[in-house]
């Protein structure tokens, strides 16, 4: 029996680098620190694995699946990589290689969580902070449209509400805490004040608040919220010594989208004439951060690019996954550590039983379901050592600790080889 | 006395049973439980004479889907949510405004009792295989 320590968690954004993971032989027996979603990851790691690669639903070699993958993809004249955001930073790297060879697209799942947030930072720039300045600094926590409790469960104590911090030694005590929403969901009860906002209001509310923080009165109810509370937050976060805005997809995936963001911004940058205040993205995958890092190191652009005429361009919109796939435009798709026939709305996820689908992954899902190709990987994380980007623009190193489910190759070796097999099919024709 | 059909507004999202049913695996009971259910204001499913655990159809200008009926009295009435998953995706339409992302939340929806039963994974796969 060995315990790990300090293994970072591969499931959110948090990226939790406290957990203590008991290994007995080649089976993980306890994940301590670990959250319910982050035990599951772990202790249900070999469950529903799929066992062997498979072309059209045979069993096949490995190397049979990633020939087919790789003439399916070579031969393509519009394929699509997409996913990248639950895998290691140098797997990302082969993806965006991979669509450089083959002249297509590279889009991973920032283009249907935090996409938006990223259209606005490119216009209106970011200020940002670590998750360490949050815990030892902040005295005034707003969740916009997020929900901890959800999607990031240990946010709370590890970072923003509970820990006692440098500069905030009561903890829990030295923080106001407020939850801006459009209905009441555990953070709200967590939170000093719930705040309703009207469905599609959240732009409004942010514009008033900013107008408030410029020294305007507000005299009317916006969006559902009274004059009094508006006028009563812009006091507060301008007295704050330091503020943070926590905001998730109740921003970015109502109506508005990129334009509630911009206006945050703008917000936040209105109330550094008073105080110190950042906001920060909830990042959901654990690696979506890095998905976007890598991505613009690589191309310049952190998602939606397209290679078809040699070099990197970049328009959301056009060259995001769901757009493609609604407008029927790819004839290849390589999915890796994504399940878009899930997350995508039915009208774009059918386009992938109609071309060649590949796809790498360690559980049968419906994008496996319906993939011609499908290849079994290890867990990055789990089985893999790699890199992971936190919510914050943070790296850190993932642990591999147990040896993969049944000897299968990770992400970035599957990636190489088909890699090499692309090239020289394309050298041949 | 009941009303055949409300209509309400809908938003999708994460839960944490969603996060830890997926990690068991996509086609596990525990994923299956934790996402084929929409979430509605108990003062809605009174009107409608629907109970915890009935099932509904959901209906929007881009499809419909059958699920369970959870009921939550931290609702108000004229919201569901329904949490992500390949059910809630039958009912969200892909234009995203030039984007890139869908409008998972904010939609018009109208929810009704049913007894069509709730598709299982396979019947959805084999939906998006036969899509025209």
């Amino acid at each position: 029996m060995a315990v790990i320590t300090d293994v970072v968690c591969p499931f959110c954004g948090c990226l939790c680098d406290d957990l203590e993971i008991t290994v007995e032989g080649n089976e993980i027996k306890g994940a301590k620190n670990a959250c319910a979603i982050s035990r599951s990851k772990f202790m249900s790691h070999g469950e529903n694995r799929i066992r062997t690669p498979t072309v059209k639903g045979k069993e096949v070699s490995l190397e049979k699946a990633v020939e087919a993958a790789a003439k399916a993809l070579a031969s393509a004249k519009r394929p699509i990589v997409y996913g990248l955001s639950s895998t290691e930073c140098d797997a990302i790297a082969r993806c965006v290689e991979l669509a450089e060879i083959t002249g297509g697209v590279v889009d991973n799942t920032a283009s249907v969580c935090h996409g938006p947030t990223i259209l606005a930072l490119q216009q209106v720039g970011e200020s940002k902070t670590s998750l360490g300045e949050v815990k030892n600094r902040a005295d005034l926590v707003i969740f916009w449209g997020s929900n901890p409790p959800a999607a990031h469960i240990r946010h709370f104590v590890r970072y923003s509400v509970t820990p006692r911090g440098l500069y905030v030694p009561e903890g829990r005590k030295g923080r106001y805490v407020v939850h801006v929403d459009v209905r009441e969901t555990p953070t709200s009860r967590v939170a000093d004040q719930f705040i309703k906002v009207d469905h599609g209001g959240d732009f409004e509310l942010l514009l008033a608040l900013r107008a408030a923080v410029r020294g305007a009165k507000i005299t009317e109810d916006i969006s559902g919220v009274p004059a009094e509370e508006i006028n009563a937050l812009a006091k507060r976060m301008k007295e704050a010594k330091m503020g943070i805005v926590f905001f998730g997809l109740g921003l970015t995936q109502s109506d508005g989208r990129h334009m509630n963001i911009d206006v945050a911004v703008g917000l936040v940058a209105e109330l550094n004439h008073h105080t110190k205040f950042v906001l920060t993205p909830m990042r959901g995958h654990y690696n979506v951060a890095g998905a976007n890092t890598v991505t613009t190191w690589q191309t310049g652009y952190p998602y939606a690019v397209d290679f078809a005429r040699g070099y990197p361009r970049y328009n959301p919109g056009e060259y995001t996954a769901v757009d493609m796939l609604a407008k029927g435009e790819p004839d290849a798709a390589i999915i890796v550590a994504s399940d878009p026939a899930a997350t995508f709305p039915a009208n774009s996820a059918k386009h992938l039983a109609r071309i060649p689908t590949i796809t790498l992954d360690q559980k049968v899902t419906p994008t496996t379901m319906l993939s011609d190709v499908v290849i079994p990987v290890a867990t990055a994380g789990i089985e893999v050592e790699g890199t992971a980007y936190r919510m914050d623009g943070f790296s850190l190193r993932l642990s591999k600790v147990v040896e993969p489910h049944g000897g299968v190759k990770s992400d970035r070796e599957v990636l190489d080889m088909i890699i090499e097999r692309v090239k020289a099919l394309k050298e041949d024709a | 006395m009941f009303v055949e059909k409300i209509t309400v507004i809908l938003i999708s999202g994460r839960t944490s049973q969603q996060g830890v049913g997926l990690e068991v695996g996509k086609t596990s009971e525990e994923y299956f439980e934790s996402v084929t259910y929409i979430e509605l204001s108990t003062g809605d499913a009174g009107s409608l004479g629907v109970g915890d655990g009935d099932q509904v159809k959901v209906e929007t200008a881009h499809g419909s889907v059958v699920v369970s009926a959870k009921l939550s009295d931290k609702l108000e009435p004229g919201t569901s949510f329904f949490p992500y998953g390949i059910w809630a995706n039958q009912v969200f339409g892909s234009e995203t405004g030039g984007t890139g992302m869908p409008h998972f939340k904010g939609i018009e929806a109208e929810i009704s009792p049913s007894s069509a039963g709730v598709p299982s994974l396979a019947d959805l796969v084999a939906t998006l295989k036969g899509g025209s």
